[in-house]
């Protein structure tokens, strides 16, 4: 028996195929967009106040972006502070999900006790933790982060503590007869080949993260924010401000997803776990 | 979560519209504050239902003009108490609204925790300072106010906080020390002042030496179009409510106190009742120059972009002479 090596498409096959993909994409988006201003420019199914067009929602977003007003680049400012406070809370959530499922992987007591009130936890949706956050922090950021990072460190600490489950009993074995004790073992042999399944996990909370943060902005709007924009909007009967934040909420949301979303791919591929079609 | 259900509001007016020719009801929008006081008046006395006649009175309570104005534009509610801010937004982004009277003038008051060590608007630097909601007739007042002190709100680059919190939570989060200093529509005003908070600004100080319209009346244009004599005798009524608190102050303070204690289930002191009254003015007028200067206001604290021609919106006979 002969063992074949990896089946690849070749690269120029794959570009293609990608570029194919970002056609179609980008021409359901131009379909989207003409359905909009068929329905708002053309038919006026609803008044503005309800559903406004795209060019009204792009004015809004090129004031908030880069508008010369006095009080302009709101949004902009809103990004700012949303996106370092989601990635003060992720890099906490990661770190202490890290320790956590290490912990919980290595201790069975805790794993099942833990582990089991986690996925619990995990179910309640972010924004019914803000009421206790404010009343615990106050109306301020730290109850922002407080949910956000309670939001993303859960599926971190699972994944990480399931992956290190599932490290298939052989490469365990393999490493304690090559001498690796304890830590050593966890470190050098465990860790590494648990990490498409961690990056999984990474991204689950990224994207758990970022929504507990625009949930847990939409109560708590003290500094400029994204979540603040979407209050202000919808005090000020503006649903155009309203749409253009949900539409950069989504987008940042889904670049951040991509990034992640590539890696583990990557990664992935590096483990030889993608089967070729 | 109720904010959750005001959204849903909103998209339920994909469903419901404003009601045309011969309504047989009239929905009432309104809050319990002392600056909606006619409305309190009218309902308690009966004045409404009585101008009415056959059409039945459906009053609707709401906590902010936020959820007030989201029920307006789902033409859920008819006639509505609401404060000049909401009222100027929602008709220049196109709500069929057109404001049809004054309610109240003033009544709005900046008070600090006891223990926060303001003194002074000036002290107002680094600290957190509540307003009803965001973009709300005080919200807009009290940026103006920081700018005239030189000051800024936090999200505009300044240091000054300024954070959302409903006046009847006002109370837990002094309390609880969350926040500094609010700008609060009456009687919550007083009602902090009796509690030994201090108050930093009074009605006069905070705004345009107090001659500013704090509520209005906002009739939907459909409903107005189908209904003008339900709307005329609403308006009657809405004068003999107003004419009633100010020749019978002490009598409406004991109405007032009454309906207070019906919706909020809360009594007020008459004491602070009436300190709070003194400083809230009851009027059917208004006053177009305080409403052009709201507008610009408005436009300042970068709400909106522009002074809409405030004429469109209001009826010609409501303003006063």
């Amino acid at each position: 028996m002969t063992i074949s090596p990896p089946l690849q498409a070749p690269p120029a096959t794959r570009r293609a195929a990608r570029g194919r993909m970002l056609l179609w994409q980008l021409l359901g988006l131009v379909l989207l967009l003409a359905l909009w201003w068929l329905v708002t420019d053309v038919l006026r199914l609803y008044p503005p106040y309800v559903f406004p067009s795209p060019r009204a929602v792009w004015t809004e977003i090129s004031y908030g972006l880069w508008g010369s007003g006095p009080q302009d680049g709101r949004l902009l400012a809103g990004i700012g502070n949303s996106l370092r406070r989601v990635l003060v809370g992720y890099a906490v959530a990661v770190l202490l999900g890290g320790v956590v499922g290490l912990l919980m992987s290595a201790w069975r007591p805790l794993r099942e006790t833990l582990g089991a009130y986690l996925t619990g936890v995990q179910s309640v949706p972010s924004i019914a933790f803000v009421p206790f956050a404010i009343l615990f922090f106050g109306l301020n950021e730290r109850a922002v982060l407080f949910v956000v990072i309670l939001e993303g460190f859960i599926p971190i600490a699972l994944a990480v503590s399931g992956a290190l489950m599932n490290v298939p009993p052989a490469l365990r074995v393999a490493g304690r007869t090559l001498g690796a004790r304890g830590l050593g073992l966890t470190t050098g042999v465990l860790l590494p080949s648990a990490v498409p399944s961690i990056l999984t996990g990474l991204r689950t909370a990224w994207s758990f993260a970022w929504r507990a943060l625009v949930g847990g902005e939409l109560l708590v709007s003290a500094s400029a924010s994204l979540g603040a924009q979407l209050e202000i909007g919808r005090n000020t009967a503006n649903m155009a401000l309203v749409i253009a934040t949900i539409l950069i909420i989504g987008t940042i949301g889904g670049l951040f997803d991509a990034l992640l979303r590539a890696l583990e791919a990557r990664v992935r591929r590096d483990y030889g776990l993608e089967v070729p079609q | 979560m109720t904010r959750r259900l005001t959204i849903l509001t909103a998209a339920a007016l994909l469903t419901s519209t404003a009601q045309g020719q011969g309504a047989t009801t009239v929905r009432l929008g309104f809050f319990p504050n002392l600056t909606h006081a006619p409305a309190l008046v009218g309902l308690e006395k009966g004045y409404f239902q009585k101008a009415l006649g056959s059409a039945k009175l459906d009053p609707r309570e709401f906590v902010s003009g936020t959820s007030l104005m989201e029920a307006f534009a789902a033409g859920q509610i008819d006639i509505a108490y609401v404060g000049p801010g909401p009222a100027i937004n929602g008709a220049a982004r196109g709500m069929p609204l057109q404001i049809v009277a004054g309610a109240s003038e003033a009544g709005a008051v900046l008070i600090a925790r006891g223990d926060s060590g303001i003194k002074s608007y000036k002290d107002l630097s680094g600290k957190r300072v509540a307003v009803p909601s965001l973009g709300n007739t005080q919200d807009i007042s009290l940026r103006h106010l920081l700018k005239e002190q030189g000051l800024k709100a936090q999200a505009d680059g300044g240091n000054v906080t300024v954070t959302a919190v409903p006046p009847a939570d006002v109370l837990a989060a002094f309390a609880a020390g969350r926040v500094d200093a609010t700008l609060v529509p009456e009687p919550w005003g007083a009602v902090l002042e009796a509690q030994g908070h201090r108050m930093i600004g009074n009605e006069k100080t905070v705004w345009r030496g107090g001659q500013y319209p704090t509520t209005v009346v906002i009739v939907n244009t459909k409903f107005a179009a189908g209904n003008p004599a339900l709307v005329t005798a609403f308006l009657k009524a809405h004068a003999d409510a107003v004419a009633y608190l100010n020749k019978n102050p002490a009598a409406a303070r004991t109405v007032i106190n009454a309906e207070l204690e019906k919706l909020t289930g809360q009594k007020v002191d008459l004491r602070v009742l009436q300190r709070a009254m003194v400083r809230t003015r009851f009027t059917t007028g208004l006053d177009l120059d305080a409403l052009n200067d709201y507008a610009a206001l408005n436009v300042e604290a970068g709400y909106a972009r522009s002074v809409p021609d405030l004429r469109a919106f209001i009826l010609p006979g409501a303003l006063k002479k």
